[in-house]
Parts: C-alpha cells; sequence; structure tokens
C-alpha cells in the first residue's frame, strides 16, 4: 500500500483483487493488469556489437582489426577496440510457490490465487514484450518446468501450469533454485514468487549460487492480510495446512510475539537479497492491486538499468583514460 | 410425598456433575487453519470466571433436569389410606414328590426328605390342594388329592405325615424323568380350572444317574411349576461297584475270571479301596482281599479269580468308601444245566453211516448246558429208571410189545419222543406206541432226491428257522424215506412235508407228551440233514420244547423279571427263597419272577439244587453326584423362581399398598415430561448461544 501511495500510478485505473480474481481464465487476469505497460524494454547485459557504445578496451593481439576506432587512433596514436552493447531478449523464468500454505486466504481467494496471478502477469508481460519466459512450479519438489521460450501457444501452456491448485505438502525453495542452477545456463532473469514462510537458512546460499551463475533475481513475497496482521479474536486449534500440526493459540496473548517473529523473518530475507545484488520487494499483501506491484517491478528496473549503465560507461572512459595516458 | 424406591435420591447427586463441568472452561473444538505455526507459540487453556457466569441459565436448567430424573426414577407417590379390592381365595394344588431311590438310602438324606415334606405340610393351608407321591423307577402314590380333600383340614397334615412315616427309602433306580412327566400329567388332569396355580414340588437328592432323559422334549402342561427342594448329600463322594459281563469284555481270559468296574465318583474324597470275595453275612466266610486304588472321576476294570463253586462266596465287597448301600455285588457262578437224552436202538457209536454217531456230536457238553446221552437197546428190555430223568426220549427201530408200553407211558408223564422209522415194519410198534391208532408205512419213492418244502415255521420245533436267512431247508437232501400215513390218528399234525407231498415229520400229542415221527433218518445213508448247518439247532430246539429250558442268566437287576425254569411252572406254585431268608409263593403257570425288590441270591424251590439267581443294584443308582441346578432348567422344566426373602405379613402388606398407589398415581410421568421439556428448552438454548459465539467469529474472518 505505501508503494501505491508513493507511485504515480493513476488509481483510478487500479482494479481491486476481489475484483480480479471473479475473472475466471488466469491468462485474462494477466492481460486485464498487463494493460498499458507495452513500452518497458529490457537490455540485456551481454556485450556485442550493436550500435550502443559500452566501452573501450586497449587492442591485443587476436583482437579483429575490423573493430578498431580509428578515430581515437588518429587522435591519440593508440588502438583501441570500440565495444557495444548487444541487445537480445531477455530470458526470464518464473518460479511459483504451490506448496499447501499458499492456500490460505482470509478473504474469498486464496494467497495461491493471488500469486499465480502475479505470476501470470509476469509472464504475460514479459511474453508480449518479446522475450522467452519460463516457469517452475514448486513445494517440497519440483511440479512442474517448462523452458524459456517464445513461441506460439507457450504462454498457454504456461497459464495451465499456473492454474493448477496448490497442493504440496510443504515448502522446498532450495531444490527448486537447485533445479535452476541444473538446467538454466544462460544468464536469466529469475522471479520467484512465494510466502517464503520456510527456514531461511539455507535459502541464501542457494541464491548465492543463482547469483554466481549471473542469473538476476527478484523475489515477491506474497502473504495474506491474515498474516500480516494476525488480527484473530477468538482462542482457537491453528492448523499448520503444511504438516497438519495442531497447536491451542489465543490470538490475544501472542499477536506481539507473532508479529515480532514475522517481521524478522522478512527483514532476514531482504538482508540476504541485498547483501547477493538482488531485489527483493517488501511483503505483498494479497489485497494490493497487482497493477501497483507491476509498477513497482518495473520501475525498480529500470532504476536498476539506469543504475548498471552509468556504471559501464563510468568505467569505459576510465580504461580509456588510463590507456591513453 | 413418599418414595417406592427411595434409593434413585442418590442419583440427585449427580447434580454436581454440571456445575463441576461449568467449572472447567471446555477445550474449544474450533479449528483454524493456518498457513505455518512456525511463528506462533502454544497457550494453555484457561479457567476463567466470565465463563462459568455466561451460562448460568444453562447450568440451572441442566441441574434441574438432573433432580427430576432422579425424583421420577424414585417413584413418588401420596401417601393414603386404601382399601384392598376383595379378592377370591388363591388355592394351591401341589404334588410332592420325594425320592426313596435307593441312593436316598445314604447318611440322613431319608430324615432331610421327611422333614422338607413336614414343611410344606405346616404351610399348606385349609384351601390348598396337596397330594403326596415317592418315586424311585416310576411314581407311587401315598396320599392323592381325593383323600386330602375328603379329609378334614385339621387332619390332613396327620394323615400325609402317617403316610410319609410307612414309607421308606427301596432299592430301585432313580428314573425322575418318568416320574416327573407322571407327576405332571397327574396334576393337570386333576386341577379344577386352569387358573389354579399347580406346582411340582420335587424332593430328592437330584444325583446324575437319575434319569433325566425323558423330560427333554417334553411339552409341560400348561400352568405347572416345578419346585425343586434339593437335599444335602455326604460331602465326601461315593465310590461303587459293578458287575462287568463277559459279552461287555472282549479279552476274557477264562471263564473262572470275575471282571468288576469300580467307579469313584468325581467329589470323592477317596482313592484307596479293597475289593474281596465274601459269603452270607451270617457265614463269615470271606477272601483276601485285593486293594485298588482309583483316583476321583475315574472308574478301574479289576479281574479276580472266580470262588469255587462250594466255597460259599457269593459276593463281592468293596471297602474303603463311606457310602456303603452300592458296595455289593451278588455274583454266581455260571449254572450248568443237565438235560438227559436217551437213545434207544442198536446203532454203534463209532460207525459213521449211523445214526447215533451224529447224534452224540451234535450233544457237546455246553458252558452252560450239559445233555448227557444214554444209549440203550431195543433189544433188552428197557429200565424206568433210565427213562425218568429223561427230557427226550429217541427211537429208531421198531419197539416190541413191551418197549411200547413203557414208553407209552412215558408219553403219559409229558416226556417227548422222537421215533425215526428205519423200515416200514417199524409201523406196528408206532401204532402200538399210539395205542392201537392205525397207522401205515411203506417206503418212499423220491425220483432222485426229496426236499423239505412244507415246514410250520409256526410250531416251537421251527420257530427259530422262521427268519428269511435261516428258513431255506432244501439244501437237504433226502435219499431215502417212508411214506407216514397219521390219516386214521386223530390230533396227528404234519410239520414238515417233501417236495412229494408225502410228511416228513408228523406230531402226535399223547398223554401229557408227544410223540414225533420222522419219515427219515439224518444219517448220510438216508440223507444230508446230519451234516447240514440245521441239524444241532433243530435238535436243540427239540430239547428245549421237551422241558430243558435255557439256563438262568445268573445276574440281574432291582426291579427285573427273572424267567423262571420251565419245570416250576409245570410243578405248580413254587416258593421263592428272597435275600432277607422270606419266602414267596410263585402261582403255578407263573413263568417270570418280578419280584425282585432288593439286591441278592434269590433261589427258586428248596433244596440245594435249587436254581439260584442274583439281583443286583443298578449300577446308574451309584452315580450319586449331585445334579447341576441349571440341569433340569435346561432340559425345559418350568422350574419356579426362588421365592423372595421372606418379610413379615405386615410389611407385605405395606409394601403391596405403596406399590398400588404408585402405580395409580403414577406421579413419575411428570417428572419425566417435565425433564423432557426442560431438556428440549435447554438444548434449543445451549444452540442459541453457540451460534452466537460463532457469528462473530466468522464476521471476523
Amino acid at each position: 500500500m505505501q508503494a501505491a501511495e508513493k507511485s504515480s500510478f493513476p488509481s483510478a485505473s487500479l482494479i481491486h483483487p476481489q475484483a480480479l480474481m471473479s475473472i475466471r481464465n488466469l491468462e485474462l487476469r494477466a492481460r486485464v493488469v498487463v494493460e498499458g505497460f507495452w513500452s518497458g524494454i529490457h537490455r540485456s547485459p551481454y556485450h556485442g556489437f550493436s550500435a550502443e557504445f559500452t566501452e573501450y578496451r586497449p587492442y591485443t593481439t587476436d583482437d579483429d582489426p575490423r573493430y578498431l576506432d580509428w578515430r581515437v587512433f588518429a587522435r591519440s596514436d593508440r588502438y583501441f577496440i570500440k565495444k557495444f552493447e548487444e541487445e537480445t531478449n531477455v530470458r526470464c523464468y518464473v518460479l511459483a510457490d504451490q506448496s499447501r500454505s499458499m492456500a490460505f486466504g482470509s478473504a474469498r481467494y486464496t494467497k495461491a490465487a493471488y500469486a499465480a496471478t502475479l505470476a501470470a502477469t509476469l509472464a504475460y508481460f514479459v511474453y508480449h514484450q518479446g522475450d522467452g519466459v519460463g516457469l517452475l512450479t514448486f513445494d517440497r519438489r519440483i511440479r512442474e518446468y517448462l523452458p524459456a521460450r517464445h513461441r506460439p501457444g507457450h504462454l498457454r501452456r504456461l497459464m495451465l501450469s499456473l492454474e493448477k491448485a496448490a497442493a504440496g505438502p510443504g515448502t522446498d525453495l532450495e531444490a527448486a533454485l537447485d533445479r535452476i542452477v541444473e538446467v538454466v545456463r544462460k544468464r536469466s532473469l529469475l522471479l520467484i514468487v512465494s510466502d517464503f514462510l520456510a527456514p531461511l537458512d539455507r535459502l541464501e546460499a542457494k541464491l548465492a549460487a543463482l547469483a554466481a551463475c549471473g542469473h538476476e533475481a527478484i523475489l515477491f513475497q506474497v502473504l495474506d492480510p491474515a498474516e500480516l496482521t494476525f488480527h484473530f479474536d477468538d482462542p482457537a486449534l491453528f492448523e499448520d495446512m503444511e504438516s497438519g500440526r495442531s497447536l491451542f493459540v489465543d490470538p490475544k496473548a501472542v499477536r506481539k510475539p507473532y508479529m515480532r517473529k514475522l517481521q524478522a523473518h522478512c527483514q532476514q530475507l531482504q538482508a540476504a537479497c541485498q547483501r547477493l545484488g538482488m531485489t527483493c520487494h517488501p511483503p505483498i499483501s494479497t489485497d494490493r492491486p497487482l497493477e501497483l506491484v507491476l509498477f513497482d517491478f518495473l520501475r525498480e528496473r529500470m532504476q536498476r538499468r539506469a543504475l548498471t549503465r552509468r556504471r559501464v560507461r563510468a568505467n569505459g572512459r576510465t580504461n580509456m583514460k588510463a590507456g591513453i595516458a | 410425598m413418599s418414595f417406592l424406591a427411595p434409593v434413585f435420591l442418590a442419583g440427585g447427586l449427580a447434580v454436581a456433575l454440571p456445575v463441576l463441568f461449568h467449572l472447567v472452561r471446555r477445550t474449544t473444538r474450533k479449528r483454524m487453519p493456518f498457513s505455518s505455526l512456525m511463528f506462533l507459540l502454544p497457550t494453555p487453556p484457561r479457567l476463567t470466571r466470565r465463563s462459568r457466569l455466561e451460562h448460568l441459565l444453562l447450568l440451572l436448567l441442566r441441574c434441574t433436569v438432573v433432580c427430576l430424573l432422579a425424583l421420577g426414577f424414585a417413584r413418588p407417590f401420596l401417601k393414603r389410606a386404601v382399601v384392598p379390592a376383595p379378592g377370591p381365595a388363591e388355592s394351591r394344588r401341589t404334588l410332592l414328590m420325594v425320592d426313596s431311590s435307593a441312593s436316598m438310602r445314604r447318611a440322613d438324606l431319608w430324615a432331610q426328605a421327611k422333614k422338607k415334606v413336614e414343611s410344606f405340610l405346616s404351610d399348606a393351608t385349609p384351601a390348598d390342594h396337596l397330594a403326596l407321591f415317592t418315586f424311585d423307577r416310576q411314581l407311587k402314590p401315598l396320599l392323592e388329592f381325593q383323600e386330602w380333600d375328603s379329609a378334614p383340614a385339621g387332619e390332613r397334615p396327620v394323615l400325609a405325615r402317617g403316610k410319609l412315616g410307612q414309607a421308606a427309602p427301596g432299592w430301585f433306580e432313580t428314573r425322575l424323568g418318568n416320574a416327573l412327566i407322571s407327576a405332571a400329567e397327574m396334576l393337570a388332569e386333576s386341577a379344577s380350572n386352569t387358573v389354579e396355580q399347580c406346582r411340582i414340588v420335587l424332593v430328592s437328592d437330584l444325583q446324575e444317574g437319575s434319569h433325566l432323559e425323558p423330560i427333554q422334549g417334553y411339552e409341560w402342561p400348561k400352568n405347572i411349576s416345578l419346585q425343586v427342594e434339593p437335599l444335602e448329600s455326604h460331602p465326601s463322594g461315593n465310590a461303587a461297584l459293578q458287575l462287568v459281563n463277559h459279552s461287555e469284555g472282549a479279552d476274557v481270559k477264562s471263564v473262572d475270571e470275575i471282571r468288576v468296574r469300580v467307579s469313584n465318583s468325581s467329589d470323592s474324597a477317596r482313592e484307596q479301596f479293597t475289593i474281596g470275595w465274601s459269603g452270607p453275612p451270617d457265614s463269615a466266610v470271606s477272601a483276601q482281599p485285593v486293594k485298588i486304588y482309583v483316583p476321583p472321576g475315574q472308574s478301574r476294570i479289576v479281574s479276580l479269580p472266580a470262588p469255587r463253586l462250594n466255597a460259599g462266596l457269593d459276593r463281592l465287597m468293596l471297602r474303603g468308601d463311606d457310602e456303603d448301600f452300592d458296595n455289593t455285588v451278588y455274583v454266581l457262578p455260571p449254572q450248568v444245566q443237565t438235560a438227559t437224552v436217551v437213545y434207544l436202538g442198536s446203532d454203534s457209536e463209532q460207525d459213521l453211516a449211523q445214526a447215533l454217531y451224529f447224534l452224540r456230536r451234535a450233544f457237546q457238553p455246553a458252558q452252560s448246558q450239559r445233555v448227557e446221552l444214554l444209549v440203550r437197546s431195543l433189544a433188552s428190555p428197557l429200565s424206568y429208571e433210565d427213562l425218568k430223568s429223561a427230557t427226550l426220549i429217541i427211537v429208531n427201530g421198531s419197539l416190541s410189545e413191551g418197549a411200547a408200553q413203557v414208553l407209552r407211558n412215558q408219553l403219559a408223564e409229558g416226556k417227548t419222543i422222537l421215533s425215526l422209522v428205519p423200515e416200514s415194519a417199524a409201523a406196528s410198534g408206532l401204532s402200538k406206541l399210539l395205542g392201537g391208532e392205525r397207522v401205515n408205512v411203506d417206503d418212499g419213492q423220491p425220483g432222485d432226491y426229496a426236499m423239505l418244502a412244507d415246514i410250520d415255521f409256526r410250531h416251537p420245533l421251527f420257530a427259530p428257522f422262521a427268519d428269511p436267512r435261516f428258513s431255506d431247508f432244501t439244501r437237504i437232501h433226502f435219499w431215502k424215506y417212508r411214506r407216514l400215513d397219521f390219516a386214521a390218528v386223530p390230533n396227528a399234525r404234519v410239520l414238515a412235508r417233501f417236495d412229494s407231498g408225502d410228511a416228513a415229520l408228523v406230531e402226535v400229542p399223547s398223554g401229557s407228551g408227544r410223540l414225533l415221527v420222522m419219515a427219515s433218518g439224518w444219517q448220510p445213508s438216508e440223507s444230508q440233514l446230519a451234516l447240514s448247518t440245521k441239524f444241532v439247532p433243530l435238535l436243540y430246539s427239540l430239547l428245549e420244547e421237551s422241558g430243558a429250558a435255557p439256563p438262568i442268566t445268573p445276574e440281574y437287576h432291582v426291579g427285573d423279571s427273572v424267567p423262571l425254569p420251565s419245570i416250576s411252572a409245570v410243578a405248580g406254585s413254587t416258593p421263592v427263597l428272597l435275600p432277607d431268608g422270606s419266602r414267596f409263593e410263585i402261582a403255578a403257570g407263573e413263568t417270570n419272577f418280578s419280584r425282585t425288590l432288593m439286591p441278592g441270591i434269590y433261589s427258586v424251590g428248596t433244596g440245594p439244587l435249587a436254581p439260584r439267581f442274583a439281583v443286583n443294584l443298578d449300577p446308574t443308582e451309584s452315580r450319586t453326584t449331585p445334579l447341576a441346578g441349571e440341569e433340569l432348567e435346561r432340559l425345559g422344566a418350568p422350574l419356579a423362581r426362588q421365592a423372595p426373602l421372606v418379610h413379615t405379613e405386615a410389611q407385605k402388606q405395606l409394601r403391596l399398598q405403596n406399590a398400588e398407589l404408585e402405580a395409580r398415581q403414577r406421579l413419575w410421568r411428570w417428572f419425566i415430561g417435565v425433564a423432557i421439556g426442560l431438556l428440549l428448552l435447554e438444548t434449543w438454548l445451549a444452540g442459541r448461544t453457540g451460534r452466537k459465539a460463532i457469528a462473530p467469529e466468522a464476521a471476523s474472518l
């Protein structure tokens, strides 16, 4: 909500998630959300030889002399290779959590439905931007894997996989990340949609492995408003949806410690992502309009891209000056 | 307000239960599925003051329901005087059956039985009808209903007491099943109307060997109940002695051995016994006893050497047992019956071709019967002494005048004479024997051979062959025979004919005796009769017909009917010496003796050679272990339930009045009805409270 307030997104065009969820078709839901976001362009971090300049590099043996910048040679009598940024399609993988904990929902829809819609929105957006999009659904094990493609019919297949109900007994994000490392060799954008309600001990190590492979990961933590506020009144026997374990809980007595622990858990997750240079969105309540989530995602991507470009250019000039000197 | 069952008021204490349940806060049953419990801590259930206050009305309702139920079950009523409705005076019809079998001779059982009967007699009211019976193998009346009813009311018990005083246990076995059926039918017949309460009171030791089988499946008349008054028997159990017949044992070594079975009851306290031969109590003769070990519930067979014939030992005594009524078994050595057959003829015993050779071999000495064969020549004068003891006289040859006269006298005395007709010349002798009746005899002419074709199997001589398995005489071929013509002889009866129609065997009664004439001999030159299987049975049948009765079986049970030797039936009244020394005269013509009322040795007639037989107690009577109480019920007897504890008359009356008042008022129905109404209210209220509690939760979700 705070993000929505800060953003310049026109609030009149927002659709309430409850109204959105009444649309049965997932692809239609995604299309509705993505309306208006066609202009987004992703730039690849891969270097190539295209119109977009990246940096200068001193000529070394075995470099192709065709790429020598003769104007710099004329000016400085030094051989420099001019490098350009290659504009390519992004390979994007959406990782959707389908464990049983995602089946919780205090409103008329569950976290799983919201998360599926968010994943579908992101996939739809990326696909219609011309990029390849893949899918990996998981709970305690990998349930479905679709490689990143940009083909007719691929998006529909992806939507069908996302529509499957959350049925897995527990959450094992580490296994899903391991699988991604195994099957995705090229650098890709990973959009991880989960409630991350699992111990984070080994998650950081797995995320580090992803970063080492050059993958860029963006984490979307989806939580129900009841989980975020724990607004229950009467004592009840709380049943863990994943393990089936039950616990007699008086909400009034445990609300404070619960909120404290939840906050600590979320902070721990964000701190881990920050350390690895990854993006972790603040917990997304399932009553937050999806347009805002998408807007936040794009804004964050553009900021990040601008930052990267500035850094690269600064590095290029530094290299050239150093070479001339 | 009074209560018929005040003990149920204690159920009111259950009012504490709802109070207790309201004090304890119920653990919530509400379940809340949640994504993960990783941030939650368990909270213990708490007792809060608030929870008690909330459901005060429910608590009150529940307590009231419990109290109302307790009051209802206590069957309340309001006391007021009740005038009892006048009813008809109840009369009971009671048939008292007192066991008088041999087992009642034990210890003080008979005294106990008399005491039980005495108590019933003293309880009898003038309106009651009562009959007194004893039973052993059958029901025996002491005092019947008519006698009881006809006697003045005050004298009835005295009359019954007197009758019972004359009775005593006998030696018969118990046949309780038959006795009960007889009693039930007698009671059903004597009952004047169907609503009258009829009961059979059984006073017995209810021993195992009571023969209860007949009442299994018996349909008891309605309105009859059986009240059992068991007698307390001696707790140390009983051992019994029983003679094992020779036919029972397959491995009998010799007839010189007597085998007895010693049975020990399962409740017996003793295991060691001795058995020994003994004589009559006054003879003081006895033999060395044999020790035997019989565990309780088991039996052993013991072989003892049979005593010598004249040793005076006629009974086996079991010692070491507390109950001595069945410890003696009377045993007589098998008696040998001797019959004399006089053969008149000139045959040689060693000549295979002659009739005497086969006759001698047919009469082999047997265990129970010996046949003495006297051979006399027809040529020499006949001695009266020889013929006097003869049972059967066989004549083979022509009779002289003198011989015919002697034999005629024998016929007159009742003897049987079998005459073979070896030649046609014998006709004159036969004629003389029959007192001058004209008899024609000539040689028959069988084609190849003759066969017996027409036999009168109704005649006692051939009766043993009447069964179709034995009635085939056609395999016996007759090579030669004489044609007999007895047409002129009155009463002559042809018992068998050849296939040619000629007579083969003719019977002519003469005097008290009879003459049998055979048309052919049995030696091989005349026929195959001697070599056939029919010959020996036919001879013995003839011998039996002549008066040689089969020997008396030496052992009977008390109450059995004993066939007598036929000679006693012929000779007129015969005295029988009973074991207790008394005599009983058997009327002339009686063939059976049925007054075997006690075990012991009975002798028919007087003198040292008088036939004797032994009578023993029925072995089932020795099975004295008491029957289980449920046994009669299991067999379908309509047992009367045990009478409730005796109250004083006033208490009884009061209880009856209270019960009647309560039954009229039926206040309990009001209490239960109100309780049900309150329960319904409580259910509605509890449901409403529950729904109220759930609604906010649903709204919050």
